[in-house]
């Protein structure tokens, strides 16, 4: 075959099969004519009819005969094999079944009257120019059915050329590039999800790396286990993983958790030390299953905001003695002034309560990165930092318990959305500096959005309406289930790798059409490589194979000239060389 | 090209006919063989021949009862018996003024009209126009071992089309034929197992 009868092959768009059923509601049904194993769940599928074109999802593939006997028996072995081959071609079928998502309005045929006509409307403002739309119609039936080709794919998903679309992966029986649009992706909260080992920290490096270099949005990492900032090792394949510092040294300050704090053996840009005054009752009630905290905290803690104030009471708190006491003129034991039960009495608070919060606050107490007053203002060089364009990863170093975490990220990002929340009323008031969209990544998101705490966490503030206010987040997890149904409903692009609890999958598709239908793709993903992405952020659900974290991604990525940041394709070179 | 009597007609319907002839021109005819009948210029109805029916007469009757009948009776009984053989054609098809369709005869062939045999050419000829149409008059003669008939037409159909350069045919009409009758199980395993002997002895 010469280059040119390749290169037309390349153009034609072979038909996998046609319609012969379905509806919106039930999906629509494809008699395939290719061999099944050509088409795999999940593939994108573009039906055509007329001036319209529909574009849909291989949700399943069912065996079907026209009478079951046909199936039943095996006539290969009663048949010459051409006789065997003409019954089964006729009675035997696969079909496919595709969950339509979207439709394009085609146009009549390029060349004819009725096109230039179209056009010409179009071009005048009569007409919208088309773009995909929910699907509202359902092809007629013998429609047919092919597999996406690239430039449907970047019909719909964008094309790669476009600044702010970053390819995440590819299509995964024909390898074409599926973009997202980084600009809608950080105008809602996002999610990563997947069970462990199947990638997410790879997928949220790829994720990042690319909003780092389409540069619209600050980033802020709470990078629980110091796996972003700095190269690491992969704990699977031991091989070296390249961390994002290392790329972006100019645009990413890393910042270690306490005093001295170092990650992988490097001097962090910061250390961040939290301000005993920053730390608020709510950010200990916060913490009540971790330490175990009673029913009776939130009055303590009310007793010492009043007497201390806001600022004070957690310093005061902290130096009072716990079962100190002293002996009196008579001889009795007395709590002694600077006691905690000295102070209980005086307030009116049950004093074993008190005694028993200031025990289990003890653990808060001895954080070496809670001091009374910081060096530096760390929190606001952070700000500044994410204000000025740059990007933030606050490595936990040593302090990777589950306290610190929810403690410091907590804290932090209430500080960051009081920031944001004020710039915001600033702008809407004086229309002049708006704000910087901001980013912020959470790992283990359920340690902070479960059901229990997501509505004392900020975190939930964040994803239910900070959109408002140019904050989303960012959230990695293993366990769906576990995050607080209001906020995964706010989700907007949610990128989900290998699930096999039923009770995750659900979590993850919650909200979403057709997710009966994505169920089961989202349990037969391979467990590495693989995502499906989903929700408002991506204009349809569609199964990939995830991009690799690897040399090429870099240079790719931050190759010199735009162009290599395209994967060329076969027709796009022969093209360049004379055909 | 040789043009086989195989008899005249006794009696005609729009949908068959049936022929009588001597036992003298009974080497002609099989079971599947499609025959045609000239009626006028530019008017010709073709057939398959499904049945061929030996008639018993009452002289027939005595002598099988008989011991030692004699040869040159059988041979005098054979030969100039008054019951002609009657040979049952199922009408499938005509050609008029040159244009071969597959719908029956708008009019059936006329008594003592001759009947004869089709060339190989003809039949390839009829059996390559439109898109196996004729299979339907086969398929709908429920009285008729239809999978037997079936099975000896293609067999002979493919001997024409292999000899003229076509042995693609028989797939092409095994396919139509599956078509017709894939929510026929039973009749299609019975034709297909026909089928599958046709190809055997092919």
């Amino acid at each position: 075959m010469n280059e040119v009868d390749k290169l037309k092959n390349m153009n034609e768009k072979p038909e996998i099969g046609y319609l012969v059923g379905g509806g919106l509601r039930e999906n629509l049904k494809v008699r395939l004519v290719v061999p099944s194993h050509q088409v795999q769940e999940g593939s994108f599928i573009v039906i055509e009819s007329g001036d319209w074109q529909f574009y849909g999802l291989v949700t399943d593939l069912q065996l079907g005969a026209t009478d079951p006997r046909f199936a039943d028996e095996q006539s290969e072995a009663r048949l010459p094999i051409n006789l065997a081959a003409l019954l089964h071609g006729q009675t035997l079928y696969t079909n496919l079944e595709v969950l339509p998502a979207l439709m394009l309005e085609r146009g009549p045929e390029v060349g004819s009257p009725e096109y230039a006509q179209w056009r010409e409307s179009i071009d005048l403002g009569l007409k919208p120019e088309p773009s995909p739309i929910p699907v509202k119609t359902i092809p007629p039936h013998h429609a047919l059915a092919r597999l996406a080709e690239p430039g449907d794919v970047a019909e719909i998903f964008g094309k790669v050329e476009k600044v702010g679309n970053f390819i995440i992966g590819y299509t995964r029986e024909q390898d074409h590039p599926v973009c997202i649009n980084l600009e809608k992706f950080v105008q809602r909260s996002a999610g990563i999800f997947g069970a462990t080992g199947t990638g997410k920290s790879f997928l949220a490096r790829i994720l990042l790396a690319g909003l780092i270099k389409f540069n619209r949005a600050s980033v802020l990492v709470f990078d629980m286990h110091n796996e972003y900032a700095y190269d690491d090792t992969a704990s699977d394949t031991g091989l070296r993983v390249i961390g994002l510092q290392s790329k972006f040294p100019q645009s990413i300050r890393v910042v270690g958790l306490g005093k001295g704090a170092k990650i992988r053996d490097k001097m962090p840009d910061f250390n961040l030390e939290i301000s005993m005054s920053d730390i608020q009752p709510e950010d200990v009630e916060l913490l009540s299953r971790e330490l175990n905290l009673k029913e009776t905290t939130p009055t303590t803690l009310e007793a010492l905001v009043t007497l201390y104030g806001r600022e004070k009471w957690f310093s005061a708190f902290k130096q009072m003695r716990n079962g100190a006491m002293v002996v009196g003129d008579d001889g009795k034991k007395y709590p002694a002034p600077d006691s905690v039960a000295a102070w209980a009495n005086n307030v009116g608070v049950n004093v074993m309560a008190a005694e028993a919060l200031h025990s289990k606050m003890g653990r808060l107490f001895g954080r070496a990165y809670v001091v009374e007053q910081p060096a530096v203002d760390t929190v606001s060089e952070i700000v500044k930092a994410l204000d000025g364009g740059q990007h933030v990863v606050l490595s936990f170093g040593e302090h990777q318990k589950d306290l610190d975490y929810l403690l410091v990220s907590n804290l932090l990002t209430r500080r960051i959305r009081e920031v944001w929340e004020r710039r915001t009323n600033e702008f809407r008031t004086s229309r002049e500096k708006e704000p910087r969209p901001l980013v912020i990544v959470v790992e283990e998101a359920h340690k902070l959005l479960n059901q229990e705490i997501a509505n004392q966490t900020t975190f939930s503030t964040i994803a239910r309406e900070m959109r408002k206010y140019y904050v989303t987040l960012l959230i990695i997890d293993q366990r769906p289930s576990q995050i607080y149904d209001e906020v995964m409903s706010q989700l907007g692009t949610r990128v989900s790798g290998w699930l096999g609890d039923e009770d995750d999958i659900g979590a993850v598709l919650s909200g979403l059409a057709g997710r009966d239908a994505l169920r089961g793709m989202l349990a037969r993903l391979q467990p590495k490589e693989e995502v499906l992405l989903l929700g408002w952020g991506v204009p349809m659900p569609l199964p990939i194979r995830s991009r690799r974290y690897e040399d090429q991604f870099w240079q790719e990525l931050l190759g010199k000239s735009g162009e290599k940041l395209i994967r060329k394709s076969e027709a796009d070179l022969l093209k360049e060389i004379g055909y | 090209m040789t043009i086989i009597s195989i008899g005249r007609l006794l009696r005609a319907g729009n949908a068959g006919f049936v022929v009588g002839c001597r036992v003298t021109q009974l080497d002609a005819p099989i079971f599947g063989a499609m025959v045609q009948a000239d009626l006028e210029q530019d008017y010709r109805i073709y057939g398959l021949v499904y049945d061929i029916h030996i008639d018993d007469d009452g002289l027939v009757r005595q002598l099988v009862i008989a011991e030692d009948v004699d040869e040159n009776v059988i041979a005098d009984n054979r030969f100039n018996r008054n019951v002609p053989l009657e040979i049952s054609i199922l009408a499938i098809g005509y050609c008029q003024n040159g244009r071969l369709s597959h719908l029956l005869p708008p009019r059936p062939p006329l008594s003592l009209d001759s009947i004869y045999l089709c060339d190989q050419e003809e039949l390839c000829k009829f059996t390559n126009a439109g898109h196996f149409g004729y299979f339907r008059h086969i398929l709908r003669a429920e009285n008729l071992p239809i999978e037997e008939l079936l099975a000896a037409h293609l067999q002979q159909a493919q001997l024409a089309h292999v000899r003229y350069g076509d042995p693609t045919w028989i797939e092409r009409a095994s396919q139509e034929l599956i078509t017709l009758l894939r929510d026929n199980y039973p009749l299609l395993m019975n034709l297909l197992g026909s089928l599958r002997d046709v190809m055997i002895t092919a």
